[in-house]
């Protein structure tokens, strides 16, 4: 099933190319914005999925409307340091996550905007995000852990570099506008293996990241084990899973950003620069060449 | 005016005769969706409740502090902004680099609250005493003038920190996001008691001993910059929290059977204990070498360490 928040803060399940409004299943639920519904709706959505499942069969399908991001301002929006392969055959690296700003989430067909920070560059990271559906501590780096996640959906970890400390610094990624998320979040029983996806991000229709889930270096529920051991995960919390940095490149004003996880969806944006600053297009190779080498070390 | 929150959600006015009286029924009108909305519909409705809340403080009618459990007066707020070193600590450097970093703020620890130590194998687990900002709206992009204006008030603050997790050669900052390593207390003190915020007392005791010791004097970044700065990355709302930072010399050790006191001057005074389920032992007294380490590191502010990008 896939799971839509519309613009206008209806539910819906996308069905055969259209969407089917089930708003009606979570009438119940007191909400003030649709930060705070989204938890909410994640958290019940298992117990209610048989009514769901009967209104995406038997509702009308109507065209897909504009849309949010399917949880638009997550309780935490947790993020993996370099969590890829990027080819080499190296010992995998010390697995540790960050958090970024909840409030750097945009939606589909969003809109960019690059700051007035002195940053060096600005690159895009498409990721697999994982979206919780539970509130869970400790979880194991098995299967089982697959159950507190209401699903997966796309994400780009928009990133600012040569901000704030060397070293440390992650602020450059949580700049508002930097975390596009969406379109639907696809549950996990629509995902038969989280570790054979194959991820495309292509700016203004030119091939850049090319991927695939199977090159990470720790997988989903080795992801899940190692965040939960550390914080409770509650519904509507999403966890990047890190990007491969090769095919990373700049982003300037008036790109067109689309990127796809196959099997989960497709998310689009575009980019403005009010400041118009201007970097070499196509992929950044010395990027892609330091994050090898980082990984030989 | 100090807003605690106590016993079972409930919220209310720490009047002058050390007595806590009730304002959760003036909440209850916002139609708060749960306890995490009390704090924050306070802040933003602070202006029209506040003849309220004086009225109510002045009637004599509280319980006294002792007979009531003091909590987080932080809930669960949307952000815990902390900042990385800003304080000068002895040295006369110039200013670092303004960075930030943001801490889980799920399931957080006030006063009597137990800090729990992880499994983990930390090499060490630090205090780190702060004066934290609570955010009074939403605000973005801050002019230097109107910063103040988005400061609700002001709470003490322990950063919780365990050592040595996660890369060599990148500054990992997840070992201060286990659960029940932020630390409030004891309540909030609206920022109108706190003329100037660059002129408190910060000390931290263990078990009776003086750790932590400092004046937000030697702050580098004052609060009005904090607030330009961050408000400039992300959009702020009523009840986050900025953590400006702690001055490192005097941290210590943490371990099973600790009682942790912060202190910041015109604000108050609020415990936590901390159980470690392993017992893991580390010498008591101030940590020197990681108040030396810290002064080192900062002296070459934009050293470049290997390490990749996230």
């Amino acid at each position: 099933m896939r799971l839509v928040l519309t613009g206008d803060d209806r539910i819906g399940v996308l069905r055969d190319g259209g969407m089917v409004d089930v708003t009606d299943a979570f009438a119940d639920i007191r909400y003030r914005t649709a930060a705070d519904r989204m938890p909410r709706v994640l958290a019940t959505f298992q117990e209610r999925r048989p009514r769901l499942e009967e209104m995406a069969a038997t509702g009308e399908t109507l065209p897909v409307p504009e849309l949010q991001p399917p949880v638009p301002r997550p309780p935490k929006l947790i993020a993996a340091f370099g969590n890829y392969r990027e080819g080499s055959d190296r010992e995998r690296q010390t697995q540790d996550m960050f958090l970024e700003s909840p409030d750097s989430v945009i939606g589909p067909n969003g809109t960019v905007v690059l700051p007035n920070h002195p940053a060096t560059i600005f690159h895009h990271e498409a990721e697999l995000a994982l979206v919780v559906g539970q509130r869970a501590k400790d979880l194991p780096a098995d299967e089982r852990s697959l159950e507190a996640l209401a699903g997966y959906t796309c994400a780009i970890d928009i990133s600012a570099r040569g901000m704030g400390r060397i070293g440390p610094s992650r602020i450059g990624k949580s700049f508002d506008t930097f975390t596009p998320l969406g379109p639907a979040i696809v549950t996990i029983d629509e995902v038969p293996n989280p570790q054979d996806l194959h991820v495309t991000l292509t700016v203004n229709g030119e091939p850049r990241q090319d991927y695939t889930t199977r090159d990470m270096e720790y997988s989903v529920v080795e992801v899940l084990a190692f965040i939960s051991s550390y914080m409770t995960l509650v519904p509507g919390d999403v966890i990047l899973c890190g990007t491969n940095h090769q095919g990373l490149g700049a982003l300037q004003d008036g790109d067109h950003v689309e990127m796809t996880v196959a099997g989960i969806g497709t998310l689009n944006v575009s980019v403005r620069d009010p400041q118009r600053r201007q970097w070499p297009r196509g992929i950044d190779e010395e990027m892609a060449a330091r994050q090898r080498a980082v990984g030989a070390s | 005016m100090r807003i605690a929150a106590f016993d079972d959600a409930r919220i209310g006015v720490v009047a002058n005769d050390d007595t806590v009286v009730d304002v959760t029924d003036l909440l209850q009108p916002y139609e708060p969706l749960g306890p995490e909305d009390l704090l924050p519909d306070l802040i933003t409705h602070f202006d029209e409740l506040r003849p309220e809340l004086e009225q109510r403080a002045a009637a004599g009618n509280g319980k006294p502090l002792d007979n009531v459990r003091l909590r987080s007066p932080l809930t669960r707020p949307s952000k815990i902004i902390c900042l990385m070193g800003n304080y000068r600590e002895g040295t006369d450097r110039p200013l670092q680099i303004l960075d930030l970093f943001f801490k889980s703020p799920e399931q957080i620890s006030g006063p009597g609250d137990t800090v729990v130590l992880p499994p983990h194998q930390a090499n060490i687990f630090h205090h780190e005493g702060e004066i934290a900002v609570v955010v009074g709206r939403e605000a973005k992009d801050l002019s230097a003038d109107e910063a103040m204006d988005a400061v609700f008030g002001y709470v003490a603050y322990n950063d919780i920190s365990a050592r040595g997790l996660g890369r060599t050669g990148i500054n990992s900052f997840l070992g201060k996001s286990f659960d029940t390593f932020a630390a409030f207390g004891p309540w909030i003190v609206t920022k109108n008691e706190i003329p100037d915020p660059q002129s408190l007392s910060i000390t931290v005791d263990v078990n009776g001993e003086r750790r932590q010791d400092y004046s937000t004097t030697d702050m580098e970044r004052p609060v009005p910059e904090l607030l330009t700065y961050i408000s400039s990355v992300t959009t702020l709302h009523p009840g986050d929290v900025i953590c400006c930072g702690t001055n490192h010399q005097g941290l210590g050790s943490v371990q099973d059977g600790d009682a942790v006191v912060t202190t910041v001057t015109g604000i108050g005074s609020f415990t936590v204990h901390v159980r470690d389920e392993h017992e893991r032992a580390w010498q008591r007294g101030i940590d020197r070498e990681a108040g030396e380490r810290v002064k080192a590191a900062a002296q070459h502010p934009v050293a470049q360490v290997s390490g990749g990008s996230a």
